[in-house]
């Protein structure tokens, strides 16, 4: 096998072995166990395990609230990081670090915090009962906590897009007669459309392998309010190890077509554009 | 007119960016804004675009009032330094932007688009994204987005910065005869003088938010009005000189025949010199025109088609040259020759030459060196180093003389420097500077500056004038200062408290000042209208006011000091007194 060589400095082989190697360790290795965990099963205790109500209700709970949560963050995310970019106020560097904040909680607190706050006497959660608006252990307190901790990762990913958005090219849409929608809609959002689409990625993948939050304030009723990573640790509890090894399999097979299918579709754009240039 | 500024003024963050900007731009006119970074021609280009709002002020377009007009309704074209192409969009989508907004028919759109794309010769190009284009073809496509909706006014910001000489030259090319074509009244602004000179119809230079001068390039060039326009519009030599009954002299030479009727008085003035207008030859019987003085050739630069020359001036003829183009006090000339003169006579560095002035200009303005004054030479010396008085003379590229008068102040005694008074007499603001203001005055000073020692910039130059008489001279020389500092003018007319009724009248001066400020000086100035007694409402008005400074027109000199003791003795703000005795 032969490299191209790519730069005059030297070290590729260094570099490229030490790539690889860490890859396989931390990445490959771990996964390729799951894998032939899972995959020890028979066909038909396999099928019990995944196709089993109990599971199936889990797996809708966890992509559904995921990517639910991230599509919030991909709006919420995005008027919070044009805030931080356009505008100038005091308090801008301090709403800015608090953006990374649930980075930085370990996510139990998170869970709970969100749990005092939400439940029925919690301090929101007590004005949203009377309304008939539960949060706290239904499908809504998942979604809550998923958006809570995946948010940094949509308005992380958009912020440096939003700068790259120059004021002139605003300017000069609103002098060719262009109103604000028009103006958003044309040019701003093609421009961080790449970005939105990363940082939803970002906040979905984050949201579905979550677990610490959730379980908190899920109230973890089967069928209901469980997320598939609490039934992986429900069956490593009953030292069902194979079974658990089955239900990640299938976590890791669902993740793995969304993030795909989202590189396919940004692949696609970018093909869209390099064809209209021909 | 195409469009018309009334006292445009935009301020940030406290100063003024914009300074009471008024002038009218014809049908179909190329109108250059010239000027330095930071003098303000690209906020008023955004101004005119309605990207930015101003504080005062009003700007048409086509007869339109469209101060508060939002700008996407304001039918201009913008162009800006980077472009500003949509990247994500090909050429045809850039061009056809303005016409989907207007939601435009499909083929209607490409047929103005093949027409559009003709023009700035880019056809073909449709469907390439910018990304794949030269700088000088995304300008050109630039170009074309910005006249696709066939706007009124096409403006355009510094639109060859980003590009290399000989792009930009082949693009001034294009629009220009984009221009013609369209007959579109065009507003550019740069930096670049050369590139004003190729593209102007007209040129206004811009200086401090201040709009200086604006006319024909030629006219400019050849007859500036101000220090900063003869200096920024090509190079220039400057001279102190004196306008005598005989001519102009510079030193002990006269340089050109009286412009003047031989009856006006002696009074000094600056003259300027273009390189281009310096003759050098072997000896004086050698020159052509009339001689100024022996020099030696410092530097000799051979640039293709001329060669410049910087010459020491050495023989002592005294002439008092101010500046050449780097702004310093210097005794060296800039000289260009064409081939023509090089093989006429030729030259090598070190050699001693004879230096003569074929065309000279003299430049209108009233405020021609600072001279301070004091009793003593040190205090003088300590006086005109005052950083207020510094600055000035360095923006005004002049230079800030000495004269000693040991019996400053005191009655009847005689002035003891032996030469009149030049330019403006400064003296240093103390408890007793009211009387010896008066005894300047009262001994030829015909401008004063009363300086206090921490006097800063002044941020707003207050105008007053108690006669008639001294109504035009003070005009000018506040037109004079205000070109030097980023300030904003306003002219205070003070009546009487019992004319309070007679408001009509009042109104009317007021008209008149600045009519005249306006059509006579190229002065633009706010104007306001108090009654009361003229001493406490000037004291008032500059206690209000931050970082004040007053011009003041006198005529009559009798009791000056106990009249305008309160604003003089306290030394709490700069004033610049003005003395014309009545006819």
């Amino acid at each position: 096998m032969s490299f191209k060589k790519p730069s005059m400095l030297p070290g590729f082989g260094l570099t490229f072995g030490f790539t690889t190697v860490f890859l396989s360790t931390i990445v490959l290795l771990p996964l390729a166990a799951l894998v032939a965990a899972g995959t020890s099963l028979q066909w038909s205790e396999f099928l019990h395990v995944v196709a089993s109500p109990r599971a199936l209700g889990s797996y809708r709970l966890s992509f559904g609230a995921s990517l639910l949560a991230a599509s919030i963050n991909v709006v919420f995310g995005f008027i919070i990081a044009w805030t931080l970019v356009r505008y100038e106020f005091p308090g801008r560097k301090i709403i800015d670090a608090l953006i990374d904040m649930p980075f930085a909680l370990p996510t139990a607190v998170s869970g709970i915090a969100l749990t005092t706050v939400f439940a029925q006497n919690g301090w929101i959660g007590r004005y949203l009962e009377p309304l008939g608006i539960k949060v706290a252990y239904t499908w809504l307190g998942v979604t809550l906590a998923l958006t809570l901790i995946s948010m940094p990762f949509a308005v992380r990913a958009v912020q440096p897009a939003l700068l790259e958005v120059q004021r002139e090219l605003e300017d000069a849409a609103e002098t060719l007669g262009a109103g604000r929608f028009y103006v958003f809609r044309r040019i701003i959002l093609p421009t961080v459309l790449p970005a939105l689409l990363t940082g939803f990625t970002l906040a979905f993948a984050r949201a579905v392998g979550e677990y610490g939050s959730v379980i908190f304030i899920a109230g973890n009723i089967p069928m209901k309010t469980e997320i598939t990573p609490l039934l992986i640790v429900i069956h490593l509890e009953e030292f069902d190890y194979h079974g658990a090894a089955a239900l990640g399999l299938v976590m890791l097979a669902m993740s793995f077509v969304v993030l795909l299918t989202i590189n396919l579709l940004q692949a696609w754009g970018r093909r869209r554009h390099v064809r209209a240039a021909h | 007119m195409s469009i018309t500024l009334d006292q445009v003024t935009k301020h940030y963050a406290g100063a003024p960016v914009v300074n009471d900007v008024s002038v009218n731009i014809g049908d179909g006119e190329f109108f250059v804004l010239l000027g330095p970074s930071g003098s303000g021609k690209s906020t008023l280009l955004r101004a005119v675009a309605g990207l930015t709002g101003v504080d005062h002020g009003r700007i048409a377009l086509h007869g339109r009032d469209v101060t508060h007009v939002a700008a996407r309704k304001r039918g201009v074209g913008l162009v800006f330094q980077n472009y500003a192409l949509f990247r994500h969009m090909t050429v045809a989508d850039n061009i056809e932007f303005a016409l989907r907004v207007r939601h435009m028919r499909a083929r209607a759109r490409r047929q103005r688009r093949q027409e559009l794309l003709r023009l700035v010769a880019l056809e073909g190009m449709d469907d390439r994204l910018p990304a794949q284009l030269s700088g000088g073809q995304q300008q050109r496509v630039a170009v074309a987005r910005a006249l696709a909706h066939k706007p009124e006014v096409l403006l355009l910001d510094e639109p060859f910065g980003a590009l290399d000489a000989k792009i930009r030259e082949e693009l001034r090319r294009t629009i220009r005869q984009v221009q013609r074509e369209l007959g579109i009244t065009t507003v550019l602004v740069t930096h670049d003088q050369e590139e004003a000179f190729a593209m102007a119809d007209r040129i206004g230079i811009m200086n401090f938010g201040r709009l200086l001068e604006a006319g024909v390039p030629h006219d400019l060039y050849s007859r500036p009005a101000t220090r900063f326009v003869a200096t920024f519009l090509g190079a220039a030599n400057l001279f102190l000189g004196h306008r005598t009954a005989d001519g102009i002299k510079v030193g002990d030479a006269i340089m050109a025949a009286a412009d003047r009727t031989p009856g006006a008085p002696e009074h000094e003035v600056v003259a300027v010199v273009r390189p281009e207008e310096v003759e050098v030859a072997a000896t004086r019987e050698a020159l052509g025109s009339r001689y100024l003085g022996q020099g030696v050739v410092e530097e000799l630069v051979f640039t293709g088609a001329f060669e410049r020359l910087r010459v020491r001036l050495t023989d002592g003829t005294g002439a008092p040259l101010l500046a050449s183009d780097e702004g310093e006090l210097s005794t060296t000339l800039q000289v260009t020759r064409t081939r023509h003169a090089q093989r006429g006579f030729e030259l090598r560095t070190g050699q001693t030459v004879a230096i003569g002035v074929r065309r000279l200009h003299v430049l209108p303005t009233p405020l021609s060196s600072f001279t301070a004054c004091a009793t003593t030479a040190a205090l003088a010396e300590s006086l005109g180093r005052q950083p207020l008085l510094a600055e000035l003379a360095t923006r005004m590229k002049t230079r800030i003389g000495v004269r000693v008068e040991p019996r400053l102040g005191v009655p009847d005694a005689p002035c003891e420097a032996p030469e009149g008074f030049a330019g403006a007499t400064v003296l240093a603001a103390q408890p007793d500077c009211a009387q010896r203001a008066e005894w300047l005055l009262r001994r030829g000073a015909q401008e004063l500056l009363v300086l206090p020692a921490q006097a800063a910039p002044p941020q707003r130059v207050l105008i007053h004038w108690t006669d008639e008489a001294a109504r035009s001279a003070t005009l000018g020389v506040s037109a004079s200062v205000l070109r030097h500092v980023p300030a904003e003018a306003v002219y205070l007319g003070i009546f009487a408290a019992e004319r309070e009724g007679v408001h009509p009248q009042g109104m009317r001066e007021l008209l008149d000042a600045r009519s005249e400020a306006q059509a006579s000086h190229g002065l633009e100035m706010r104007t306001e209208l108090r009654y009361g007694d003229a001493t406490q409402e000037l004291v008032r008005h500059l206690g209000d006011s931050p970082a004040p400074m007053l011009i003041l027109g006198v005529a009559d000199l009798a009791g000056f000091a106990a009249r305008w003791r309160p604003l003089l003795d306290g030394g709490r703000w700069p004033v610049l007194i003005v003395q014309r005795p009545t006819a």
